[in-house]
């Protein structure tokens, strides 16, 4: 049992801090909003510049054109791009799409697709919730039928995001209406620009974009760009739940400590009645909890991800860790507007803003957390019934998650 | 980073936990916990004849030279089976302070009689102020000299042979070691919630010779400190396994109790509750590890100790409050072992420091000026 890094992994993070100290985030494009959840702004240009160094495929079989890395350096990269402040929001559904494809792919998916993702010429956005299909997801409609060489799709997703600005959603369909909800379920690579697809902006309480709603009619896609079997797709989606949750939270912990640096030194340099906010008691404590709070999380993740490498089920710990960082980001969030006081709600773009006035983003982008990618609640039941074996509501409808 | 113990770790902890399981069950718990004296003296034999109080001890003095990791290990399992013993204040911080001065005859035999159980030892820190740190101590004891003041909650007085005291000297904190029938010591207990038997011991000009210094005079504190770190620690790792076994038997309350038909484990409240449960457990005890494996490397441990100990101390006394409402009235009955638990965890909370006091050098660690 230890828990340090051996000297080539060092080096690597090493390796990494000098890159985001040669590249710094402000020189990146910002194409999309930062949604908070600790991998920054999406931006095309950070993602190709990782793409260059062969960070995005690093881990990949070789003949992928991968280098068959360790997992832990995918881990020491995440944790230097979230501790760095790097704009490299698409950069976990790249991952996420790249080991399906890998994984279960066509040769086609993985001849022109895979190169696009190792270059950071790819991004994605995920088409499974729908108006009417959220946290009960298997209620999805989106229809794909088979036609030739296609699959035509109809439908309409929601909470899309970044979705008008990615290359291609990874959109769940049902392909057997007749089949029992959970069966009957494909995943489809569609990309965006195939005729048919008409992707709407919405607005975010944030004020800025981050969500779409996309309209699929009568989108012809290739069969080879089925991802996996027919019919498959939910067992698919299932056995990718707990690795994409973690894959998309991992940096959430190394992020959160970049922020609260920042309160340490607010609080420092701010004077409340003459004193520094650094010796009012009550901001002293909570921010004292927080960072162990923080650092709970961190080998929770750590433990995870050691977990997921060894082939071990995570089906409670990692709903267990997502959870937890999302609930620790808005506490952190509000205890950081909580000691900006009347300068919490002042935007960028007001001249007495203080931390860039991005803590009031954070703070609103944080809400969406706890309710995306598994909502706290239906994760607390998964976490009690398939980690500690109690038995299901049975209320509820069969099939579901 | 590797998350699993040692082959010999695993063998440390499931015979401790098979034996505990023997040995130590809540029955006995809670008769010890209904005597004055609450010790059982023939678990502590035996513990020792298991090689337990030595081992933190060097081989050459009769004990195990384990590591920090390996107490921490079997202290998780002591506390998952809420064992009553003077462990914590005998073999790991009065064993920390002992071990750390230059070797001499006085201070290796006692080590050899601590490792064979024969001797215990535990330390008077805290006085009226009820605080830990250096600034709060006020009894005053020089090598050679007199002591004469109080030391309050001091933990297992009754059955330690030696009394580690923490006394002010001219030239700063002495720590000296004194017998415990010694004239002038009196121990009275106090009438305590809960099974920790702790003691105020009177000092009625107590003769301290030259040799009950341990260290250099006015340096007690350099003593002092990492063993007090790692006795927070120790008490981190009893509050983890305590509250494994109460998430343990709220887990199995949810699955037999039922009422309107069905186990109440199948109430989404109730599994929403050990859902956090759980995380409190797993948290606080993958923040122990990480601190434990720092003392045992060497690496500056002081603000991953004060992590572990600040949340623990709240984490695991939310396991036991929240035990206590998923385990309902029958929870609340002294029969019960939920309750002995409890009180573990809290008398650990408070214990080498509670969370304010950790959350303080925490504050310090991440910068606060």
């Amino acid at each position: 049992m230890e828990f340090g890094f051996s000297d080539e992994d060092l080096a690597f993070a090493e390796e990494v801090r000098a890159f985001l100290r040669a590249h710094p985030p402000e020189r990146f494009p910002e194409d999309g909003m930062d949604a908070g959840y600790g991998s920054g702004p999406h931006s095309r240009a950070f993602l190709q510049a990782l793409g260059s160094r062969g960070w995005l495929s690093m881990c990949w079989p070789r003949r992928y054109g991968g280098q068959e890395r360790p997992m832990i350096r995918k881990l020491i990269l995440l944790e230097e791009l979230g501790a760095g402040g790097a704009p490299f929001g698409p950069l976990a559904g790249c991952d996420q799409v790249a080991d399906a494809i890998i994984g279960y792919g066509s040769e086609t998916l993985r001849r022109e697709v895979l190169p696009r993702i190792a270059r950071g010429d790819a991004t994605f956005w995920q088409g499974f919730s729908e108006p009417d299909a959220g946290s009960d997801l298997l209620a999805l409609k989106t229809r794909a039928r088979r036609d030739g060489d296609h699959y035509v799709l109809d439908g309409h997703k929601i909470w899309s995001s970044h979705a008008g600005i990615a290359d291609y959603g990874l959109v769940l369909a049902r392909t057997d209406p007749a089949a029992p909800r959970h069966r009957g379920l494909s995943m489809l690579v569609v990309d965006n620009h195939l005729p048919g697809m008409d992707v709407r902006p919405i607005r975010s309480m944030t004020g800025r974009v981050y969500h779409y709603e996309v309209f699929l009619d009568t989108v012809r896609v290739p069969a080879d760009y089925l991802l996996g079997r027919e019919n498959e797709g939910f067992a698919q989606l299932l056995r990718g739940l707990d690795t994409d949750r973690f894959w998309g939270r991992f940096y959430k912990p190394p992020s959160m400590r970049r922020i609260l640096g920042q309160l340490v030194e607010y609080a420092n340099t701010t004077k409340v009645s003459g004193a520094p906010l650094a010796h009012d008691p009550v901001i002293r404590r909570r921010l004292a909890e927080v960072a162990t709070d923080i650092a709970a999380l961190r080998m929770l993740f750590y433990r995870v991800g050691w977990m997921i490498e060894r082939g071990m089920p995570v089906s409670a710990e990692s709903p267990l860790a997502k959870v937890m960082a999302d609930e620790t980001g808005q506490k952190l969030m509000a205890l950081a507007m909580q000691m900006l006081g009347a300068y919490g709600p002042l935007r960028e773009s007001s001249r007495w803003s203080r931390l860039g006035g991005q803590i009031q983003h954070l703070y609103q982008a944080s809400l969406g957390h706890t309710i995306a990618g598994g909502a706290s609640e239906i994760l607390r039941t998964t976490i009690a019934t398939r980690g500690l074996g109690l038995p299901a509501d049975r209320a509820r409808p069969s099939g579901a998650a | 980073m590797d998350f699993a113990p040692t082959p010999q770790q695993q063998i440390l902890t499931q015979s401790a936990r098979a034996f505990l399981q023997q040995h130590c069950p809540p029955e006995r718990v809670q008769a010890l916990a209904l005597e004055p004296g609450g010790f059982a003296g023939d678990l502590w034999k035996a513990m020792a004849t298991l090689g337990w109080p030595g081992l933190l001890i060097a081989a050459d003095l009769g004990g195990g030279s384990g590591s920090a990791l390996d107490v921490i290990a079997l202290v998780e399992e002591m506390g998952r089976a809420c064992l009553p013993s003077p462990f914590i204040p005998s073999a790991v911080v009065a064993t920390s302070m002992l071990a750390a001065v230059p070797a001499s005859h006085r201070v290796g035999r006692l080590l050899s009689a601590l490792a064979l159980g024969d001797r215990i030892a535990t330390v008077a820190l805290l006085e009226e102020s009820g605080r830990h740190d250096a600034g709060a101590i006020t009894t005053r004891g020089e090598a050679p000299g007199q002591l004469t003041g109080r030391k309050l909650f001091v933990k297992d007085a009754h059955i330690a042979t030696d009394l580690v005291v923490i006394a002010r000297g001219g030239g700063g904190v002495n720590a000296l070691v004194l017998p415990s029938d010694r004239p002038g010591i009196t121990r009275l207990p106090l009438d305590v919630m809960g099974d920790e038997k702790l003691f105020e011991v009177r000092f009625d000009d107590v003769e301290i010779r030259s040799e009950d210094l341990l260290g250099a005079a006015g340096l007690g504190a350099d003593l002092l400190t990492p063993a007090m770190r790692l006795g927070a620690l120790a008490r981190s790792a009893e509050m983890v396994g305590a509250a494994g076994h109460i998430l343990d038997l709220c887990v199995e309350h949810a699955r037999v109790r039922v009422q309107s038909g069905r186990p109440i484990g199948a109430f989404q409240a109730i599994q929403h509750h050990l859902a956090d449960l759980l995380r409190d457990v797993e948290a606080s005890r993958w923040l122990v590890y990480d601190a434990a494996w720092r003392v045992a490397e060497g690496l500056d441990e002081a603000p991953a100790v004060a992590t572990a100990k600040a949340f623990c101390a709240e984490a695991c006394l939310r396991v036991a409050r929240r035990g206590h409402q998923i385990m309902g009235a029958v929870g609340y009955c002294e029969e019960h072992p939920l309750h002995l638990f409890h009180k573990r965890i809290l008398a650990a909370s408070l214990d080498w420091g509670d969370a304010a006091l950790h959350l303080e050098t925490v504050a310090r660690s991440i910068g606060l000026a």
